[in-house]
C-alpha cells in the first residue's frame, strides 16, 4: 500500500506554510491558550494566525524557518488582539461570581468550571489545602505570582531572588499542584 | 520498570509545568516557541501533561481572589495557637477569639449553572468535576455540564469520553447521549457518540441506559466488562462482552478496534487531524476493522490501518480518500 499524492482535477497549489500550520493547529491553540488564559481565545486566535497566513504574500523568498515563522505571526496576532489576557478572565470570572445566577443559566466555558468549581465550598477548600500543603518557598512564589497577581520581575524583588529562581519555584509548586488536583 | 516509568511521568509533568509557566509569563523568543512546539509534538503525553497543568494553572488564574483569602485564613489559624501559648494566662479569652474567627468563614452556596466544555481536533483534555468526578474527553468532544443542590445532570452532545464518577447517593449522575439515558452510581465507563450511534463500556461498577423521555426500547443495567451499542432513532441495543482497558485506552493514544466497521474508525480518526478522510466506497466503509491503531501523525496511522484493511489513500484538493487496495485482494 502507498499513500498516493493523487492529481486533483482542479489544479490547486497547496502552500506548504499552511500545510505546516494545520499539523501544528492544535500545539497553536495550547500556545494561544497559554498565553492568553483561556482556551475559547486560543480557538480565535488559531483562526486568525491561519487568515493572516492565508493572505499573506507568497511570492515572498521561500522561508527557511516555518514553523518559528508561524509562532512569530502568531506573537503578533496575539499584540493585535491583546484584550484577550488572563486578567481580563479573572475580572470577568469574579463579576460573573457578584452578578450571578441564573437557574439553568447558559455559560459557554470552553476553560474548565473554575468559577463553578470554586463557588462549590468542597471545590475551594481543595484548592487552598493543596496550595496550603506546599514546601515555603514554592508556595510563597506561587501565592505572590498566582494568586497576589504580582510579576515574576516583583515576586523575585520581593522574595530577594533571582527571576529564575522565582520561575523554578512556581514552577515546581505548579507541578505539585497538578499532580495532586489533576488525577 | 514500574519505577523507570514513574520517573518519565515525573520528568514530563515538571517539563509540562515549567512550560506553561513560560508561556504566561511575557517574552517568549522564537527558538523558544519552536521548542515548545517539538516538545508537543514528540508525544501525546506530553500534550496530555501539558493540557492538565494548564488546566489547574487557569483554575487558580480564575480563583484567585478566593483562593488567596482561604489561605491566608488558614494561614492566620495555624499562627493562632503560637500566640496562645505566649498568652497562656489569658488564655479562655483567646481561645474565645479563635472559635469567633473560624465561625466567620465565608459561606459559599453551590449554584446551579450549566458549563460546555469542548475539545478540537487532536485535544484530549480532563476536566474536574465540582464534585470530584472525573471526565476524560477525547478529540472532537462537546459536552454540557449542570451540577445542581440534588442532580449531575450530564449531556454528552458529540464525542467521546471516560466518566470516573464519585458516589454521591443524594445527587444522581446522570448523561444524556442522543435518545438514550445513561444513569450511574459511582463508577467508571466509556460513553461513546458519533454519527449518530451510541457505545457504553462499563469498566467498574454499574450502569443503566434507558430510553429518554421519547425514546422507544429496552433499559439495560451494564455491569464491568459489558458493552452496549445503540443507534439513535431505533429501538433494539447490542449488549455484549468487551475489555474495558481496550476501549478506554485512546486516553493514551491508544485506539483498539474489535470487529467495528471502518467507517467508525474514520470518525474516530477524524477527530485527530485537520485533512479530514473520507470513504466512497460503501461496502468498503462497511470494512470490519480488528487491530490497534497508535496515533502519532495521520501518515504513520493510515500506514498502520493499510496492514489491517485492503486500502490505500489519494490526496485531493478536499482532504483523503480511502479506496480499496486491487493489488492487494487476492
Amino acid at each position: 500500500m502507498s499513500i498516493v499524492a493523487g492529481h486533483s482535477p482542479v489544479t490547486m497549489p497547496t502552500d506548504p506554510l499552511l500545510e505546516i500550520y494545520l499539523e501544528r493547529r492544535a500545539n497553536l491553540v495550547r500556545f494561544f491558550a497559554a498565553r492568553t488564559g483561556s482556551v475559547s481565545r486560543g480557538e480565535d486566535l488559531a483562526q486568525e494566525l491561519y487568515i493572516k497566513l492565508a493572505s499573506r504574500d507568497q511570492s515572498a523568498i521561500t522561508v527557511e524557518n516555518p514553523v518559528a515563522l508561524i509562532y512569530r505571526v502568531a506573537t503578533n496576532v496575539m499584540l493585535d488582539h491583546a484584550r484577550g489576557d488572563a486578567r481580563a478572565v479573572a475580572r470577568d470570572a469574579a463579576w460573573r461570581r457578584l452578578a450571578h445566577v441564573s437557574v439553568g443559566g447558559e455559560d459557554i466555558a470552553v476553560e474548565p468550571a473554575a468559577d463553578d468549581a470554586a463557588a462549590s465550598r468542597q471545590r475551594l477548600r481543595q484548592l487552598v489545602d493543596t496550595v496550603a500543603e506546599l514546601p515555603p518557598q514554592m508556595q510563597r512564589a506561587f501565592r505572590l505570582h498566582k494568586l497576589e497577581g504580582h510579576s515574576h520581575a516583583d515576586t523575585a524583588r520581593i522574595m530577594g531572588l533571582s527571576v529564575k529562581s522565582v520561575e523554578k519555584h512556581i514552577s515546581a509548586a505548579l507541578k505539585s499542584l497538578t499532580l495532586r488536583l489533576g488525577r | 520498570m514500574i519505577s523507570i516509568w514513574r520517573n518519565n511521568d515525573d520528568m514530563r509533568g515538571e517539563r509540562a509545568a515549567a512550560w506553561v509557566v513560560r508561556l504566561e509569563a511575557d517574552g517568549l523568543g522564537d527558538a523558544e516557541a519552536t521548542t515548545f512546539d517539538a516538545w508537543l509534538s514528540a508525544s501525546p503525553e506530553n500534550v496530555a501533561a501539558f493540557d492538565a497543568a494548564l488546566a489547574i494553572s487557569q483554575t487558580f488564574t480564575v480563583n484567585a481572589e478566593q483562593v488567596a483569602e482561604g489561605v491566608s485564613q488558614r494561614q492566620r489559624r495555624t499562627v493562632r495557637p503560637a500566640m496562645d501559648r505566649r498568652y497562656f494566662v489569658g488564655g479562655a479569652g483567646i481561645a474565645a477569639a479563635a472559635m469567633v474567627a473560624v465561625a466567620v468563614a465565608p459561606q459559599i452556596f453551590t449554584p446551579t449553572s450549566t458549563d460546555t466544555y469542548v475539545t478540537a481536533k487532536g485535544e484530549k483534555r480532563s476536566v474536574s468535576l465540582a464534585d470530584g468526578s472525573r471526565v476524560d474527553m477525547n478529540a472532537g468532544t462537546r459536552l454540557t455540564v449542570t451540577l445542581a443542590r440534588n442532580s449531575r445532570s450530564l449531556s454528552l452532545d458529540e464525542g467521546q469520553a471516560v466518566f470516573d464518577v464519585t458516589h454521591d447517593a443524594d445527587r444522581p449522575f446522570t448523561i444524556a447521549v442522543g435518545d438514550r439515558m445513561v444513569r450511574v452510581v459511582g463508577t467508571q465507563f466509556d460513553v461513546r457518540r458519533r454519527d449518530g450511534k451510541l457505545s457504553v463500556t462499563v469498566a467498574r461498577g454499574a450502569v443503566e441506559v434507558r430510553p429518554q423521555d421519547g425514546g422507544i426500547g429496552k433499559a439495560y443495567r451494564l455491569r464491568p466488562g459489558q458493552r452496549l451499542d445503540h443507534t439513535e432513532g431505533t429501538e433494539q441495543a447490542r449488549v455484549m462482552a468487551a475489555e474495558p482497558a481496550e476501549v478506554l485506552a485512546w486516553r493514551s493514544g491508544r485506539m483498539v478496534y474489535r470487529e467495528q466497521s471502518l467507517a467508525d474508525v474514520v470518525a474516530d480518526l477524524n477527530q485527530q487531524w485537520a485533512t479530514p478522510i473520507r470513504i466512497e466506497d460503501p461496502t468498503l466503509a462497511a470494512t470490519p476493522v480488528s487491530g490497534v491503531l497508535i496515533l502519532d501523525s495521520q501518515d504513520a496511522v493510515i500506514r498502520r490501518l493499510a496492514l489491517l484493511v485492503p486500502i490505500r489513500a489519494v490526496r485531493s484538493d478536499a482532504g483523503l480518500v480511502l479506496q480499496r487496495d486491487i493489488a492487494s485482494d487476492r
